[in-house]
């Protein structure tokens, strides 16, 4: 008898518990106060602790089902426990983030970045799409003989085509190059008699004029293709290629009879216009047509001064200003602004 | 060349607009420049007479014009007092427009309502028109003008002009008839030509007084003489007049103006000579040292002797080819002329009319080449106008003729055309072709075609000229396109090129500006900055200030830096790489060594930012750069005080250092010398430049990858007292030497000066960073070594341990 009156105390404890815990739980605010909570219910001297402790002296009938109800409580405890934790974790974090917050329209910290001059950007570029098509880069001095500039361009002393390019001398046979030309005959002295020679050379260079559209020093660059069976149209085809890569995908070209004393037959080059598609407008003049190089098959004279029968190969060979190539690129009016070097123009490319 | 269409319109019936043949042509391969509308643009101007002048009643400088414009008199006040009773003038009627849109409406002036307005030839656009009178005033046309007739009839602008931009090649369209042959062969038309194109036989009698003597033959091949007596010189007809006008040039008397219109027919330049004036034979010479000719714009000019004239027994009476002199100069009272057609080496006027910076309608077409056998064409059109003009009796003609180049023959295979141009065309469409241009040719077996080329196409030599002109003809759009059919070649730069456009690519990264500039420069600051006196000049600079070749990147540096910095750019981070140019010995007489520089120049500071402090753009921030470079390139440069006397009053002293790489000079590095910078309005920025080539020779090619140590490292710091002038870095080699290999990284990672660092005297923090590759290494290892550094550094240095 007194271990079932035992036993209802003990029920009646259990229940008290069970009751004023998950009470409790509901009022805590903090992990603090709710790891303390389950010291006091399931630590070493926690009341469910003790509770446990006084099931000894139950009957061996009872205990079980003492046990059992305990465990209930207990798994209820638990349960809450960690749904209270988990609620308080929840609110914690919030709490952070709320806390945490930033001004997101705070500028960014950017490292310093400098810019590519945009003509030697623009080389790389044209080099790029050349490189691609099996072309390799020459280069030659900026300073030249009268020969290579001239004479072995077919342009001999006193030809009226100099008259196209007003030169600086430095003697009398000494210039500063005005095209890039003569890297033709020099890399095919070199190259001889290896074919292909396939090359582009970009480079300085220098004529003896100063306005809003020359400049007494600009860049070139010049393509040379020497091998057997080469034709005009190969040169179109090429040509095409390249307007396509650096001014896109729906341009056309076309070209025009010209003279170079070094080509023969010889051709200017038109870009449809990037801007109205050639439609017609300020840029092309209401022509739909941009004028971007000029080029031609090379000249059997100058095929021999390089080292070639002109009977056995034959050739082509073009130039191109690159300043006019960044103006049209980058919608630059003025092409004093390329040797400026106003950090503000400079910093945009 | 300025084609006139109504000119153009007398060989060819040509149905297209000005700007459709324009275009035609250009396509073709003449460039036409622009399409020019003669009227600028105004009209109803009608031709009126002044029947009288008075004086405005009210107005002192105003006069009262009574103006008969045939339909009836106007009244017309005007401004102008150049104008005299019976002149012809052109007046704007009410109604009438002139250029610029402006309408003339009736108006009273001060009192007198003025029924229109009196012109000058600038309010009307014009050009070469009217009697000398007119200058700055109203322009007074000649007596042939019809009273009543609209100005623009009269002087012929209800046309257009076509400016033709031809390539040197193409000097036969530098006369009318030739256009004509062109327009003909591209629009498919023949044009017709007068008998007077045929004639290449003299028709008149030699005349067995007049000698003529060529004593150059290699520079004058042909001189035709016709004798012309009888001569009235007066005004040239209204038609001639207008086109020379047209043309661009001014009409000046009947003489001057036939030769002019027969060069621009033909393309052949003449001369008149007054013959009175001749003093025995004409001789085609070269000058002599100390000649001079007072030439037709009566400027007097020196001669030497590599210059061509035409001279008679008293010495020159022209410079051949480009202008005539005063003294044989047609004038009013001129009775007999000796008309040149000459042929004259093109070289030899080029230079002569360099030499003398005189150009001329004639030197510019000697010197592009004139076809020799045309002289005696020319001078029977001469004839012909001087009989149809009443202008004077061609009596006779000699000339010296020393040779004739031979027709030109070119054997053309259409074999060859079509591999050339990458086609195929048939034999029938290259046949045509020949046919447009009107050329004899032979047809022989196989494709195979001799083409005789006409004397007036000098430009045509070889197989390639008249590829071109089948092609061209055929139209370029003819022309495929095609990929070349040869083997494929792998493109890529050589490793130098690669290089340098690493070192490019690694100083933007770096936050560096890449600039371009003149590779001229002024002496001055050439010679302070790079060789002095090593550089080479120009014999023709643009200015004075691009004299020089540089012989370094520093100036045009410096200037950019200064140009910025005036506009308020005060943050610089700029570089370059570029050629200077080292000659073996001045004068140049070989090509000089063009070296490729990196330089650089920094100055300021980074932007504000909320987030960090500024950077200072100093010695250390170029010299952070420097270090990326040292990276990119895999090598370590060693600094050392600057010993170089050359830079020695260009660089702070204290702050500036001598580069080496691999035991090689390099360069330099500092900041620049205290006012100096002021002197370029600068505020003490830090240069440096470089040698390329030794960067490139010295730079690793071969990247080896070495594995990480799988062992713990142990850093321990080490903070150091030391007097100022002891270079961080002697300390830190010291360590690591002391260090050996277990202590694998020695870092400055702070410099103090100040309290409570005692005067004189520096802390540096070093983090040492001790590793083995084999083994975790253990702490007392790491003190023992530690403190064996320290006892060592402050014996050696007399460096106190900062705890």
């Amino acid at each position: 008898m007194v271990q079932k009156e035992r036993m209802i105390g003990l029920k009646a404890e259990l229940e008290k518990i069970k009751k004023e815990t998950l009470h409790k739980l509901e009022q805590l605010n903090t992990m603090e106060e709710l790891q303390d909570l389950k010291v006091k219910i399931m630590g070493k001297k926690g009341s469910l602790t003790a509770l446990l402790k006084q099931m000894g002296r139950l009957s061996p009938e009872e205990r079980p089902k003492m046990g059992q109800m305990v465990n209930e409580v207990r798994a209820k405890f638990e349960e809450a426990w960690e749904a209270k934790a988990k609620e308080l974790e929840q609110l914690a974090l919030a709490a952070r983030l709320e806390e945490e917050k930033i001004d997101i329209t705070l500028p960014g910290y950017r490292l310093l970045k400098g810019n590519q001059h945009p003509l030697s950007k623009v080389i790389e570029e044209i080099e790029d799409i050349f490189l691609g098509m099996g072309f390799t880069i020459a280069e030659g001095p900026e300073i030249e003989t009268d020969y290579y500039n001239f004479e072995a361009l077919n342009l001999p002393k006193d030809h009226p085509a100099r008259d196209m390019q007003d030169t600086f001398f430095i003697t009398e046979d000494i210039l500063l190059r005005t095209q890039t030309s003569p890297v033709q005959v020099r890399t095919m002295e070199k190259m001889k008699p290896k074919l292909p020679v396939k090359v582009i050379a970009p480079g300085k260079v220098f004529r003896h004029d100063d306005d809003a559209t020359h400049s007494p020093m600009f860049h070139q660059v010049e393509g040379l293709l020497v091998d057997k069976g080469i034709r005009m149209s190969d040169l179109k085809g090429i040509l095409l290629y390249f307007s396509r890569q650096m001014f896109g995908e729906s341009r056309e070209i076309r070209l025009r009879p010209s003279f170079f004393p070094f080509t023969e037959p010889s051709a200017e080059v038109d870009v449809s216009c990037m801007l109205c598609g050639g439609e017609g407008c300020r840029l092309c003049k209401n022509t739909g047509w941009i004028e971007i190089l000029g080029s031609g098959m090379v000249h059997p004279r100058v095929l021999e001064m390089g080292g070639y029968n002109p009977q056995e190969v034959t050739g082509f060979a073009f130039g191109m200003g690159v300043e006019r190539i960044a103006m049209l690129k980058y919608g630059i009016e003025d092409m004093r602004l390329l040797f400026d070097n106003d950090i503000r123009f400079l910093k945009q490319f | 060349m300025r084609v006139s269409i109504e000119w153009l319109r007398q060989y060819l019936k040509i149905e297209q607009t000005p700007e459709e043949l324009a275009e035609i042509l250009t396509r073709g391969g003449i460039e036409v420049g622009g399409v020019e509308d003669l009227n600028k643009g105004f009209k109803n101007i009608i031709i009126g007479e002044i029947k009288s002048i008075k004086p405005h009643p009210n107005a002192q400088k105003l006069q009262v014009c009574d103006v008969n414009i045939g339909s009836e008199e106007l009244t017309i006040v005007t401004g102008a007092d150049n104008i005299l009773v019976g002149d012809k003038v052109p007046v704007a009627v009410p109604g009438a427009k002139l250029p610029g849109d402006k309408v003339i409406e009736p108006t009273d002036l001060r009192g007198v309502k003025s029924q229109g307005m009196l012109c000058s030839d600038k309010e009307l656009g014009l050009e070469f028109v009217g009697l000398d009178r007119s200058k700055g005033g109203i322009l007074i046309l000649l007596p042939d003008a019809e009273v009543g007739s609209k100005l623009e009839d009269y002087l012929g602008l209800d046309n257009s002009v076509l400016e033709l931009e031809l390539y040197p090649n193409r000097p036969d369209c530098m006369s009318m008839v030739n256009v004509a042959r062109e327009v003909g062969t591209l629009l498919g038309l023949k044009p017709k030509f007068a008998d007077w194109l045929e004639v290449n036989t003299p028709l008149w009698p030699t005349d067995v007084k007049q000698k003529i003597e060529i004593e150059n033959p290699e520079l004058s091949w042909r001189y035709s003489a016709l004798l012309v007596e009888d001569v009235v010189i007066r005004p040239s007809p209204r038609w001639m007049r207008n086109r020379l006008r047209a043309a661009g040039i001014r009409p000046i008397n009947n003489i001057v103006d036939i030769t002019n219109y027969c060069m621009l027919e033909t393309g052949q330049p003449l001369h008149a000579f007054d013959r009175d004036r001749l003093k025995g034979t004409v001789r085609v010479r070269l000058a002599r040292e100390g000649e001079k000719l007072v030439t037709l714009d009566g400027v007097e000019r020196q001669l030497d002797n590599s210059m061509l004239v035409i001279a008679d027994d008293s010495g020159p009476i022209a410079l051949a080819g480009v202008m005539g002199g005063l003294d044989t100069e047609v004038t009013a009272s001129t009775k007999r002329i000796l008309f040149e057609s000459a042929h004259f080496a093109g070289a030899n006027i080029r230079r002569t009319s360099r030499k003398l910076g005189m150009r001329s309608e004639s030197s510019s077409r000697f010197e592009k080449g004139v076809d020799p056998h045309g002289t005696v064409t020319t001078l029977a059109r001469v004839a012909e106008l001087l009989l149809e003009l009443e202008a004077g009796v061609p009596m006779s003609f000699t000339e010296h003729c020393v040779c004739l180049p031979p027709q030109a023959e070119i054997e053309v295979s259409l074999k060859r055309v079509n591999a050339l141009l990458g086609v195929e065309y048939s034999e029938q469409e290259v046949e045509q072709v020949f046919e447009a241009l009107n050329f004899d040719y032979e047809s022989k077996p196989n494709g195979k075609y001799t083409v005789h080329i006409p004397s007036y196409r000098q430009d045509l030599k070889i197989e390639e000229d008249m590829i071109e002109e089948i092609a061209r003809i055929i139209g370029y759009d003819r022309i495929p396109t095609t990929l070349p059919q040869g083997i494929q070649t792998q493109g890529r730069r050589t490793p130098e090129q690669e290089f340098r456009r690493k070192v490019r690519h690694t100083l933007t990264e770096a936050g560096m500006n890449e600039i371009l500039t003149y590779s001229f420069t002024k002496k001055d600051s050439d010679d302070i900055w790079g060789r002095r006196d090593m550089n080479i000049p120009i014999l023709n600079p643009l200015r004075e200030e691009l004299g020089v070749m540089r012989t370094s990147l520093l100036p045009g540096l410096l200037e950019t830096a200064a140009r910025n910095t005036a506009r308020r750019n005060l943050d610089l981070l700029l570089f370059e790489i570029g050629n200077v140019y080292w000659p073996h010995k001045l004068p140049l007489t070989t090509l000089p060594q063009e070296k490729t520089l990196i330089a650089g120049l920094v100055q300021g500071q980074s932007q504000r930012h909320w987030l960090v402090p500024q950077i200072k753009f100093d010695f250390y921030f170029l010299k952070g750069i420097l270090s990326q470079l040292e990276m990119a390139c895999g090598v370590e440069f060693t600094y050392t005080r600057l010993n170089n006397s050359r830079y020695q009053e260009l660089l702070h002293p204290g702050r500036s250092a001598e580069i080496t790489v691999g035991g090689e000079y390099l360069g330099f590095m500092g900041e620049i010398f205290p006012q100096l910078d002021e002197e370029w309005g600068l505020n003490r920025p830090v240069l440096f430049e470089l040698d390329f080539d030794v960067l490139y020779k010295n730079s690793q090619t071969a990247l080896v990858a070495k594995s990480y140590p799988r062992f713990p490292a142990i850093q321990r710091d080490l903070a150091l007292v030391v007097p100022q002038d002891i270079p961080s870095e002697a300390i830190k080699n010291r360590i690591l030497e002391l260090g050996g290999e277990l202590l694998q990284t020695v870092e400055i990672f702070d410099v103090y000066q100040g309290q409570p660092v005692a005067e004189g005297y520096k802390s540096v923090a070093f983090s040492l960073r001790y590793q083995s590759p084999e083994r975790t290494l253990k702490d007392e290892e790491v003190i023992s070594l530690n403190s064996n550094i320290l006892a060592t550094v402050q014996k050696e240095f007399g460096a106190q341990w900062r705890k």
